[in-house]
């Protein structure tokens, strides 16, 4: 199947479903990481981030697909990420953000 | 007169030493042969000049004499010295007592070691020779006594905390107890049955013929010289593999280190050397405020550098560290632990994408013209206080300024790096330094001491100054372009770990404070000052914890009676504002209420 | 004739006072201000029926000022046990019970630096909002007229980061209320409500909240404002994300209002600990528990009203200073 990259996709699916998806990333992710869950999607990271400044990169959507199982494309979006902490002060919840984007990088680099 | 120099308790000795030596040398073979090009450049160039002299006068003053450990902790540092600094003279004073007797003959090395069995037949005896054995030898035992009591109740010795060791070191510290011990058993015994002796070996002796029968004393000669040569030699197989190959590392590291080498942002040879060169003394654990505030207890330098030079480092132990550099003032080998723990994060890290931030190329958010230049770094925008202060200390001082993070900017790499992706970490410093040049600035000034530090160390910004606005106002009102007025306030200051240890500015913020007002130290301060908890270099702890450590390290400046904590960070102003309901303000701030 | 100190001249307070003195019982007030009144006399029109706030609080004044009741003002309790309080001044009033009033302290807006609250001129909280309405001084620090508004929810509440985890629970109405409020005083004005979540828990709230979207073209935007920074015209530049979007979001305004959250008291802890009482997580006092004895404390004859337990809405705290005083009543006999 993927053997073509067409550079686009015309018939990957909206839904995210959440029966098909691989879970195990997921909840291996949350397991190091269960203040990650807290998250309430205030989106304060994402209004002040850096990167996201300068991109289309949203941390609090890319963290979120990836509890959902949705993890293609995650890692290439962590990699926008300058790790430069703002995101951490802002948090309502005392979310360890930087750590969140060590930790999705560091499970799903090899997606 | 001949003397025979061998006899069959030697042989584990001579198979230890042999051992030892053969591992010695093969380690620091590699080791100097893997160093890079650079570094063994710098070796060359320094060998032949007087810092091999400056560096022998250091092995004799830190390898022998142990004097930084003195300074962290007196009784420490007598132990660590009666046992380096007493072997040593025991060992010099018993070549010159072999060489007083026999005059300069061969005598193979086992013959120099247990002398006093081979030299029973002599007719003369040296007292003064007597003397200064025993003398030495009770020195050694002293710290050995000491050492037992550190391992029993380590509070005795002014530390919280002692090192939890592995096997190979328990194997090595047990043998190393139990060598001077038996010396003096076999000694004494030797003197029991022959005769002779000093002070210590001699009376023991003499008491030990008076009050055991002949038989006994026969029946334990043999076999006690037999478990002093066992354990010397268990002790020396052990060395090279243990904690106590610091004994013999820490004297090329020393030279090398004063020929110009360090740890490098990547992995290299020399790194073998300042990791063999700890002995593991613990005296890290102490300061560490995730042990002592938090109770982790696993992942300090100590332990790093044993988890990295018997391969089992972990992630969770080489990023749990705030690389606050409160161990490394006080480490008394010297060595360069934040620079180690970085590049060894650094082999940890996810291999980057060549095409990673590209989307900086085009970028420019700055605005306003100037030679001086402000970077006011990600967290000062989080900061407002801190940038409309600088914008009035500006306005005041007349300066033009180019701004060129205002409207959001890159960030400056550091907190990448710290987190091992120093490869990534490149682009954004060739970013922003491509776009300082473009400005044509000739000072930068930022507000953020972790960006200041990366400028300073690896931007090599050529033509422009770097300042942190500590400096920068202090200069100006040195110059007298910003004049500021006194009144009553009462002030306390925090030093960020990036701006105090990190880059040694510790004068000019508190000459600023002390224009306007009084300035009352907190008990920690300066080289000693605490960390706020919230640092960049950590990824570990959690929320929670940090407001643990901030809060731990804020009570401090309650005590002291001033009305408002000072610092010079945007990450620790935030973070020492969650540990206390005092009211804490950048330093800038300050400057910026008492504009004249 | 017993005697009870109800520490804390608020509105908690007052009804304690008067329905204890209503069955005959000795009522002395303790109020750190020198007038009665509390935080209520600061608030302009109640949520979510606008009722002016002074009808509340005058009435409850005047009915305590034709009463018997015993009113100290300008003096606080720094002790207490069930049989006496200490005063600031090192009086000790002896009682046969206590009812603990103090309510609660409004969060320091200028820890949250980020939202630039005392160093842009146009940043105010809920509680500035409400004395610009009592001194009908409603505007511009320069005296314009904004033609942008924008709302933060959430600012001291459910916020990790300023050690206050719990929920105000009457800021989100409030800044329905407000937002309608200026929408009315400025039609021309565009308001933007800035949310985490809005939770409309009372009667009439869920109703407020539906006529300031339908009736008042009220924008409820779905994010927590990140920062604010001043622009060259002198307006607010906030960002936060649009959440629902899920992209960022920059927006000029002229008025910035922070919707600031309620908190414990400081010497809620020395209080405590002068008296043997629990403290729950949040810094405000823990009840003996939270259903048939929600105004006793853990101590037999000390007992609380009103927001010295947890936030609470102006109608929840009369009703619990009628609960109390039939506590403290049937303790008494």
């Amino acid at each position: 199947m993927a053997a073509i990259e067409w550079g686009f996709s015309i018939n990957r699916p909206r839904v995210i479903d959440v029966d098909r998806n691989n879970l195990r990333k997921s909840d291996e992710i949350l397991l190091e990481m269960p203040e990650l869950q807290s998250c309430i999607g205030c989106g304060a990271c994402t209004a002040s981030c850096t990167a996201g400044n300068l991109t289309n990169f949203n941390f609090r959507k890319v963290h979120t697909l990836v509890r959902r199982g949705e993890y293609q494309g995650a890692y290439e979006e962590m990699n926008k990420c300058m790790l430069c902490g703002k995101c951490r002060l802002l948090c309502p919840r005392g979310i360890n953000t930087r750590g969140v984007v060590m930790l999705i990088k560091r499970k799903l680099g090899d997606f | 007169m001949t003397m025979n120099f061998f006899a069959p308790f030697c042989i584990p000795f001579m198979v230890g030493a042999v051992v030892m030596a053969v591992a010695l040398v093969v380690k620091y073979a590699r080791w100097i042969y893997e160093l890079p090009r650079a570094d063994k450049k710098l070796m060359l160039h320094g060998i032949f000049t007087r810092r091999s002299l400056e560096a022998i006068w250091e092995v004799f003053r830190e390898s022998l004499l142990h004097r930084r450990i003195f300074k962290v902790n007196p009784l420490l540092g007598y132990m660590h010295m009666s046992l380096a600094f007493g072997w040593f003279l025991l060992i010099l004073t018993g070549w010159i007592e072999v060489v007083a007797y026999l005059g300069f003959t061969y005598v193979p090395l086992q013959g120099h070691v247990f002398f006093k069995y081979f030299a029973t037949g002599l007719e003369e005896h040296k007292p003064v020779f007597n003397f200064l054995m025993d003398f030495f030898l009770l020195m050694v035992l002293s710290g050995v006594f000491l050492a037992w009591c550190k391992r029993l109740y380590s509070k005795a010795m002014g530390m919280r905390r002692t090192t939890r060791h592995v096997l190979g070191d328990r194997i090595a510290l047990s043998a190393l107890w139990f060598v001077f011990p038996l010396r003096l058993a076999a000694e004494s015994l030797t003197c029991a049955i022959y005769g002779g002796g000093g002070f210590l070996t001699g009376s023991i002796g003499s008491w030990l013929s008076a009050h055991v029968g002949g038989a006994v004393l026969e029946a334990l000669y043999e076999p006690s010289w037999w478990l002093y040569s066992i354990s010397l030699g268990v002790f020396f197989v052990a060395l090279p593999f243990s904690r106590y190959m610091h004994i013999f590392t820490e004297i090329p590291l020393i030279f090398l280190r004063r020929y110009g080498l360090h740890p490098r942002e990547k992995e290299s040879s020399f790194d073998n050397f300042e990791i063999q060169a700890c002995s593991r003394c613990g005296i890290c654990i102490d300061p560490c405020q995730l042990q002592s505030v938090l109770g982790i207890n696993d992942v300090q330098s100590v332990y790093f550098l044993r988890d990295r030079r018997y391969k089992m480092l972990t992630l969770s132990v080489a990023n749990d560290c705030l690389m606050c550099g409160r161990c490394e003032t006080k480490c008394p080998v010297g060595i360069n632990l934040n620079s180690l723990r970085q590049n060894s994060r650094d082999t940890m890290r996810n291999i980057p994408d060549e095409s990673r931030y590209g989307y900086l190329a085009s970028v420019d958010r700055s605005e306003g013209e100037g030679r001086v230049g402000y970077f006011a770094g990600c967290m000062t925008l989080l900061t407002p206080r801190t940038l409309s202060a600088m914008e009035r200390i500006f306005e005041a001082a007349g300066e033009d300024v180019w701004w060129a993070d205002r409207n959001g900017g890159v960030c400056c790499g550091r907190p990448l790096k710290l987190s091992g992706e120093t490869d990534s970490a490149k682009k954004m410093m060739r970013y922003n330094k491509e776009l300082f040049y473009k400005h044509n600035i000739t000072t930068l000034v930022t507000s953020c001491p972790i960006c200041l530090r990366v400028f300073k160390e690896e931007y090599a910004l050529r033509g422009i100054e770097v300042l942190h606005h500590s400096e920068y106002i202090l200069r100006l009102m040195r110059q007298g372009r910003l004049k500021v007025k006194a009144d009553g306030g009462k002030f306390t200051y925090h030093d960020p770990c990036e701006l105090g240890r990190g880059s040694g500015i510790y004068d000019e913020p508190r000459a600023v404070i002390e224009a306007v007002g009084e300035l009352l130290e907190a008990e920690h301060s300066r080289e000693n000052s605490f960390c706020c908890g919230a640092s960049l270099a950590n990824t570990v702890i959690n929320d929670a914890q940090q407001l643990k450590i901030a809060r731990s390290m804020a009570a401090e400046f309650a005590q002291t009676g001033a009305d408002t904590v000072v610092t010079s960070c945007p990450l620790c102003k935030k973070t020492v504002t969650r540990g206390t309901t005092m009211p804490v303000k950048d330093l800038s701030e300050v400057v910026a209420e008492h504009l004249a | 004739m017993e005697r009870v100190i109800v520490i804390g001249g608020g509105i908690a307070g007052m009804k304690t006072a008067l329905d204890l003195n209503r069955r005959g019982i000795g009522v002395t007030i303790i109020e750190k201000e020198n007038r009665l009144g509390g935080k209520v006399l600061g608030w302009h029109r109640l949520f979510p029926t606008f009722t002016p706030a002074n009808e509340v609080v005058d009435t409850l004044k005047a009915e305590v000022a034709s009463s018997e009741i015993d009113v100290r003002l300008g003096t606080c309790a720094t002790a207490l046990t069930e049989h006496s309080v200490t005063l600031s001044d090192g009086t000790v009033l002896d009682c046969d019970a206590v009812v603990l009033c103090s309510g609660f302290t409004l969060f320091d807006a200028r820890i949250k630096e980020e939202y630039g609250y005392g160093i842009y001129d146009n940043v105010i909280t809920s509680a500035d909002l409400e004395e610009m309405f009592n001194q009908g001084r409603v505007g511009l620090k320069n005296g314009g007229r904004p033609r942008r508004i924008a709302f933060l929810h959430c600012v001291g509440s459910r916020d990790e980061k300023v050690c206050q985890r719990h929920c105000s629970k009457v800021c989100c109405v409030t800044g329905v209320k407000q937002a309608i409020e200026m929408k009315k005083l400025f039609p021309e004005a565009d308001v933007f409500n800035f949310y985490m979540d809005i939770r409309m828990f009372g009667p009439g709230y869920e109703e407020l909240y539906r006529e300031a979207q339908q009736s008042y073209n009220i924008h409820f935007i779905r994010g927590r404002i990140s920062e604010a920074s001043p622009t060259i015209e002198g307006r607010l530049q906030i960002k936060a994300e649009d959440t629902l979007t899920g992209r960022p979001l920059k927006i000029s305004v002229d008025m910035l209002v922070l919707l600031i959250g309620m908190r414990s008291n400081d010497d809620n802890a020395s209080l405590a600990e002068s008296a043997g009482l629990q403290l729950a997580q949040s810094g405000f006092m823990a009840p003996r528990d939270l259903f048939l004895s929600n105004v006793r404390s853990n101590r037999d004859g000390i007992f609380y009203a009103g927001t010295v337990t947890a936030p609470k809405s102006i109608g929840e705290v009369l009703n619990e200073g009628a609960a109390v005083a039939d506590a403290v009543t049937e303790y008494l006999s």
